[in-house]
């Protein structure tokens, strides 16, 4: 804990990144990503539509982490994306324009104050082992998330909505209790704790797939650690899984949609070292790669290599630690931010692919094909600094040319494009406001406790929402929720937020959020950076592949045109 | 000699407890929890997680009741990745690292040991010097920069090898010289010098005197001496080598036990922890033992009371 009251700088996003840095296990979700798949990804797509396909309907794609899990009760971690997001298939899924499309239901459809949703399951489906699956299931797999020994790391995903879910979990009702039922074979019924108008979009999430339950129950948590225990319901199947090494996906021939799989076969190498593997696709021994090393992207792009960016529903940023000295004053976060030159930090120093970010929450939620947030305030920042305004808010705060200001602490956790970033806005800072910054860093773990018991004065953050919807993200700042780690709090937001929580109308419910993010970011709470943005590789004799807002990867439509 | 054997064994049984709970303190005075993540768990998520890995019980009690574990062979589950345990990741990553460790070793003696006595053979002429340039690069460039030469040059550009992966002989070629290169370049000066060494003693004099060719001196008389220091050191070598390198196995993507250790400390996976260490604490320790029962073998002086 020496460490933490240094300085934090976080990044959000990174968990993604740390953890790659640590290893595989830790959680980082980095699920949503933005309403369309990249243009780059559509223009490869129809070039080769007119190839011919392949004789071998084989791939190797490289992911650069290893998942903690592939159970998709147990896990919220955003390396299991590939595997999940192609093995399973839930009530519903998303299409290749990033919209929420029928997946196991066929239709689904909700009582009017949107407390109760009923789901429809296509006629006939059936488990990777040719056994039917039926909603039974779907009841059976929720309950079995709410069970305390699953751990299930996205439990919440279902007790926070789910009416008796939590009770159910503590151990005060029964299963019969739980708002999850089979009306018949091919009808689940959601009961709901309170109007939640985006619940088929949190369905989407992979907690809520079903699991079967003969391998569960007779193979307890080691059921997805081997291929002749993992039984799914996905476009694919688990045929080989080498710890450490690969695991080995081909066509499922009991999947509803089956016939139009054209992939045999989908080799997932984990390739940890980005180097290795870029090198790897430039060589073509592999087709894909999930991450590459930020230098390279600009280059790679130039090159017409294959990349292709996926705006990813999340942001990069900063927290304040809006419960201290001088961080509680306004001004001053205000003053911070404007100090930052947003454009030089994406393109210079963490070189990426990404947007600018003025605001907490992300882009990319769409209510009639229009994002909700188009055209919002910019909250007086532009994409490079504004140092006579950055000036002058400071001196309002009674620091004139940075007299009197403490030193700031600014805290990260070890990760290589963070840290770069971390001393780019110390310098921004020393430069434009006149003020000293110290820098402090501490590996994830470290980091974060530090940050979540509020030991620190700026920290290194970020978030990727879990679903496609801005309700993923509003709470973030709501008065003690246990992700408010920045400690703002704002009475007429939080009435806001409950307020957007049951607004069923999509135009008031888009009207509101506005309102909400107009509010509380003319307030900076925290230090915006950069809207997430994802760049992977891809060869051009690979069409069909697309991804939704949650940068989760799909194959099911893939072809080889080699 | 048994007698000799036997405290050894049991000072290592006692090494290897201290090394455990020493192992066992340091872990858990680290700030962080196996269950610390970016995502905030739910502190109910967080209770039944201890709960199932006992992890809320008093840490004197979960140290013994892993060392219980331990005496059975359970080196106990992995907190990061369910339904896994770390004797799968030893079981999984250890042959592949030893496979690769022990074809590296192979390498290494038959690469240093030949440069080493041609050196000191040689002594002072443009062959010693040059072994000896080489042998400097190759223990002071560190292994990481050496692989991703390796792969830029002979994979990206020749386009000859295969980049990652040793799933051919091929792919085992290029990590082979990157692990071996600092062991070969140490190896083989400390085989010079001490062939140096024993080649100036008076039984080689006597040697030479009996009109024994330069051949037989070596190989017959001096050899066998100036082994000994080659083989203190193979031991640890060895352990070193078998066991993973983490650099190697991440850069050429091979799924050894090399990655499961540093991984493991920053996710705070404490069993793996525990596990990779002990684990890797006793191989070195036998390691060790085997090269004192050699040096009987190997010189007869030396005895063990």
């Amino acid at each position: 804990m020496k460490k933490k009251l240094s300085l934090k700088l976080a990044a959000g996003l990174v968990c993604a990144a740390m953890l790659a840095g640590c290893g595989s296990g830790s959680s980082g979700t980095e699920p949503q990503t933005i309403g369309e798949p990249t243009q780059a990804a559509e223009e490869s797509a129809a070039e080769t539509a007119a190839a011919e396909p392949a004789e071998a309907q084989e791939l190797t794609f490289v992911l650069n982490n290893e998942p903690d899990s592939l159970d998709p009760s147990y896990t919220n971690n955003s390396f299991a994306s590939p595997f999940l997001t192609n093995l399973f298939e839930g009530l519903v899924t998303y299409d290749e324009n990033g919209e929420l499309a029928p997946g196991n239901a066929e239709s689904w459809e909700s009582n009017d104050d949107m407390t109760v949703w009923t789901f429809h399951l296509r006629d006939g489906l059936k488990w990777s082992d040719g056994t039917p699956l039926m909603a039974k299931d779907y009841v059976y797999s929720a309950l079995h998330v709410m069970t305390p020994t699953t751990t299930s790391q996205y439990v919440n995903m279902m007790t926070d909505y789910i009416v008796n879910g939590q009770e159910y979990y503590d151990g005060t009702a029964s299963a019969e209790d739980v708002g999850v039922k089979a009306l018949d074979d091919n009808t689940v019924e959601y009961t709901l704790k309170q109007p939640t108008p985006f619940f088929a979009d949190v369905t989407s999430m992979w907690v809520y797939a079903p699991v079967q339950e003969a391998t569960v129950e007779a193979n307890g948590d080691k059921w997805s650690t081997a291929a002749d225990t993992y039984v799914c319901n996905g476009p694919f199947k688990v045929s080989e899984i080498n710890m450490g090494e690969s695991v080995v996906l081909t066509r499922n021939e009991n999947y509803w949609d089956a016939e139009n799989v054209t992939l045999e076969k989908l080799t997932f190498r984990y390739i940890l070292d980005l180097s290795t593997a870029l090198t790897a696709y430039e060589n073509g021994e592999v087709d894909g790669v999930r991450n590459i090393p930020a230098g390279d992207i600009a280059r790679l792009k130039a090159e017409g290599a294959g990349t292709h960016t996926i705006n990813v529903y999340g942001t990069v940023y900063y927290n304040f630690n809006c419960q201290k000295e001088p961080y509680n004053n306004p001004l001053v976060r205000k003053a911070l931010n404007l100090a930052i030159d947003r454009e030089a930090i994406i393109n210079n120093v963490a070189q990426l692919d990404a947007q600018p970010a003025y605001s907490i929450l992300a882009p990319g939620y769409m209510v009639d094909g229009k994002d909700i947030l188009d055209g919002r305030s910019t909250f007086e920042m532009s994409p490079t600094a504004d140092v006579e305004a950055a000036k002058a808010a400071l001196a309002e705060a009674g620091y004139p040319d940075g007299e009197g200001f403490p030193t700031v602490q600014l805290s990260f956790y070890s990760d290589d494009t963070v840290k770069k970033v971390a001393e780019a806005i110390q310098e921004m800072w020393e430069t434009n406001l006149g003020i000293d910054v110290e820098v402090t860093s501490a590996d994830w773990a470290v980091f974060y406790s530090g940050v979540q018991s509020g030991d620190y004065e700026v920290a290194a953050m970020g978030w990727s929402a879990d679903y496609v919807n801005p309700m993923s993200f509003l709470p973030l700042l709501v008065t003690g929720d246990v992700t408010n780690t920045s400690f703002y709090s704002n009475p007429d937001y939080d009435a806001l937020v409950e307020q957007i929580k049951v607004e069923k109308d999509p135009a008031a419910f888009a009207q509101l959020v506005k309102d909400a993010d107009d509010l509380v970011s003319s307030d900076y709470p925290v230090l915006p950076l950069y809207y997430k943005a994802d760049t992977y590789l891809l060869k051009d004799y690979v069409s069909g592949v697309y991804t939704d807002s949650s940068a989760h990867l799909y194959f099911k439509d893939a072809v080889v045109t080699k | 000699m048994v007698r000799y054997f036997a405290k050894r064994i049991a000072t290592m049984v006692i090494a290897l407890f201290l090394i455990a709970l020493l192992t066992f303190v340091i872990m858990h005075s680290i700030p962080g929890g196996p269950f610390t993540s970016d995502r905030k768990v739910s502190p109910e998520v967080e209770a039944a997680l201890n709960a199932k890995y006992n992890l809320d019980a008093p840490l004197a009690e979960q140290f013994f009741d892993y060392i219980g574990g331990l005496l059975h062979g359970d080196f106990g589950p992995s907190y990061k990745y369910p339904g896994k345990s770390v004797n799968d990741f030893i079981y999984n990553g250890f042959p592949v690292s030893a496979k690769l460790g022990g074809i590296t070793i192979v390498f290494v003696l038959l690469a240093a040991i030949p440069m080493g006595v041609v050196a000191a053979v040689k002594n002072g002429k443009w062959v010693d010097m040059a072994v000896m340039a080489v042998a400097t690069i190759g223990v002071t460039i560190p292994s990481f920069i050496i692989a991703s030469l390796l792969i830029y040059v002979f994979s990206f550009r020749l386009n000859l090898l295969p980049t990652y992966g040793i799933d051919t002989w091929k792919g085992y070629i290029l990590p082979v010289i990157a692990l071996g290169g600092y062991s070969i370049s140490y190896m083989a000066r400390l085989m010079r010098s001490s062939l140096l060494e024993v080649m100036g003693q008076d039984y080689i004099r006597t040697a030479r005197a009996k009109g024994l060719s330069e051949v037989k001196v070596v190989f017959g008389h001096a050899m066998r001496n100036a082994l000994i220091p080659v083989i203190t050191v193979l031991g640890p070598t060895i352990a070193n080598l078998m066991t993973g390198s983490f650099v190697i196995e991440k850069i050429f993507a091979i799924p050894g036990l090399g990655g499961y250790l540093v991984n493991s400390v920053s996710q705070r996976d404490y069993t793996t922890i525990m596990g990779v260490t002990i684990f890797y604490a006793t191989f070195l320790m036998v390691m060790i033992f085997v090269v004192d029962i050699f040096y009987c073998l190997i010189d007869p002086r030396i005895k063990y009371e």
